[in-house]
């Protein structure tokens, strides 16, 4: 289980980005981040992952536990050894390596070489296509193909948590739906804990047990997938939806009427 | 005519070693995007070293080598630990000037602790010349180059199918993403400058083991190292390994045959003069990547 206790965030000591996160990621579940550009979601991940002391930023206060224990003092490669695996924003591939080369960067801190094999397998079983390309230079596929990669690059390591930035970004409709079946799938057959981070709130809410919404380095609200659903400011302001649950009219739009009640 | 053959063997022999030592500065390179200025300063560094330990302390070959080679592992260590690990999120051309750094300062330290010019190397292969064709080969030509092809050889394949050599190459395309797939790329850049450091001393002992350990002339050969790498492309294995053959011939070819018709230093200059011709038309180098671009 992850636990954020009330982190904040600095970058380069003097930006703060997170003012007091809390939030839990239960064994097994698929917990979603969401919130709009710049709300802070994916410097969640990288203070969890280990990856916010590359860019100079630092976790100033708060805790991040790990199964009871504090990780907000290690690195990532530590971090990453615990089980806790990033995938990056914008498909993050290995341009010049095979697609299977790829997938063996990514089982390189397992020792056994059979489980890797069979790891590799079972990518292959979820994706397919990867199988199909797994000779061909990675950084020729085609963006869908490559945001799998990086997916499936991330399940190589067989993580206990797979935290995932943006997995739709830039993608058509149909292959985000797949894409996301395939993580809803992993989930459960794998029982690897899902942090979501994501723009796209109807999809993410759809796989997602319980959410948090972001704004301004801050959670605003959380709850459950359907409680987020059916709240008004959700549906209202990030999923474009009026409150009677129609289509919004934007002859309608008012602005000055509503305002998000949380503020 | 079997001047023409000796040229030919020689040139291509020694082109192999070239292209051993111009590896260790693809590897790094590749991995982290710094270039070693300092490849000629290190292969002389590990020349002398070999000689203090074979024929100033004296010990036998085999203990002799593998001691040099423990070394200059030491050497790679320490150089990536504590002179450039320092800098790093530094601009590259920071760390470009350390290894230029690197390369003045092991020059100075050769000439304190070896002050002399010229010294040799105990004979490390069969001395009697070997007949190919029409051509008498000095015997230590042939060793370098199955020596070195053989080490070309294995390093490749572990770049090609062993999982760190794997890492390093993910390591050249995306840094943080190696990272994020829990793998400490410090350790990458570490491992890529004890290859460096190793190759450099392994290609020092075989080009002096052929001549004499020199002082200039061996920056040389490192210098030689640096148009294979220019030629082939700076991140190409097989680039290293085809250039490597065409800088030696062009060596010993030109040497051989214009230095009677022209003057006495153009045996250096040809090399530069083909590089500068194939970065006209290639300028990525022979197979140098190109960067894949999708837009």
């Amino acid at each position: 289980m992850l636990k954020l206790n009330n982190i904040e965030v600095t970058y380069l000591n003097v930006i703060r980005v997170l003012h007091g996160v809390s939030l839990t990621v239960e064994d097994g579940a698929i917990i979603a981040l969401l919130g709009a550009n710049g709300a802070g979601k994916s410097t969640t991940l990288k203070a969890i992952s280990g990856l916010l002391h590359v860019e100079e930023g630092e976790v100033t206060d708060g805790s991040i536990e790990w199964n009871g224990a504090r990780i907000d003092d290690k690195n990532a490669e530590q971090i990453g050894k615990l089980g806790i695996i990033q995938a990056l924003e914008g498909r993050h591939v290995f341009e010049h390596l095979t697609t299977e080369e790829n997938l063996m960067v990514g089982a390189h801190n397992r020792k056994d070489r059979n489980t890797v094999k069979s790891d590799m397998e079972m990518v292959y079983d979820y994706f397919p296509r990867l199988k199909e390309l797994r000779r061909n230079t990675a950084g020729y596929l085609s963006g869908g193909e490559q945001q799998m990669l990086v997916i499936g690059r991330a399940m190589m390591a067989t993580p206990k948590l797979m935290m995932l930035d943006e997995p739709s970004l830039g993608l058509a409709p149909l292959l985000v739906e797949e894409i996301y079946d395939i993580i809803k799938r992993f989930n459960t057959e794998q029982k690897t804990s899902v942090l979501l981070v994501e723009q796209n709130v109807r999809i993410a809410l759809n796989i997602a047990h319980y959410g948090y919404v972001m704004e301004n380095g801050r959670v605003v609200l959380d709850g459950t997938a359907d409680f987020l659903k059916n709240n008004e400011d959700v549906k209202e302001f990030y999923m474009g939806l009026s409150t009677v649950g129609t289509k919004k009219s934007y002859r309608e739009v008012k602005h000055y009427k509503r305002r998000k009640r949380w503020l | 005519m079997n001047e023409l053959l000796q040229y030919v063997i020689t040139g291509l022999a020694l082109g192999v070693v070239y292209a051993l030592i111009a590896l260790g500065f693809v590897v790094v390179w590749k991995s982290s995007g710094v270039a070693n200025l300092a490849l000629g300063q290190l292969v002389l560094f590990s020349s002398w070293f070999a000689y203090g330990m074979l024929s100033q302390a004296g010990l036998p070959v085999w203990v002799g080598i593998p001691l040099v080679i423990v070394f200059a592992l030491i050497l790679g260590w320490a150089i990536e630990r504590f002179t450039l690990r320092p800098l790093i999120a530094q601009p590259i051309l920071s760390l470009i000037a350390v290894t230029l750094g690197l390369a003045y300062f092991f020059e100075g330290l050769v000439g304190i602790i070896w002050p002399k010019s010229v010294a040799s190397l105990p004979p490390l292969f069969p001395q009697e010349p070997v007949h190919i064709g029409t051509a008498v080969i000095k015997q230590e030509f042939l060793w370098a180059a199955v020596i070195s092809l053989v080490l070309f050889g294995l390093l490749t394949l572990f770049f090609r199918y062993h999982k760190m050599g794997i890492a390093m190459r993910a390591a050249a395309d995306d840094q943080k993403a190696v990272q994020a797939c829990g793998i400490p790329v410090t350790k990458i850049f570490s491992q890529s400058w004890m290859f460096a450091c190793v190759l450099a001393a392994v290609g020092g002992i075989l080009v002096s083991s052929i001549g004499n350990i020199s002082k200039a002339p061996l920056v040389e050969t490192g210098l030689q190292a640096f148009s294979v790498v220019i030629l082939g492309g700076l991140d190409s294995f097989l680039g290293a390994i085809i250039a490597g053959p065409i800088i030696g011939l062009a060596e010993t070819l030109g040497g051989g045959y214009l230095t009677k018709l022209t003057w006495e230093g153009i045996k250096e200059v040809i090399p530069f003069i083909i590089i500068i011709i194939v970065m006209f038309v290639k300028p990525f180098g022979l197979f140098g990547e190109k960067r894949i671009e999708r837009i």
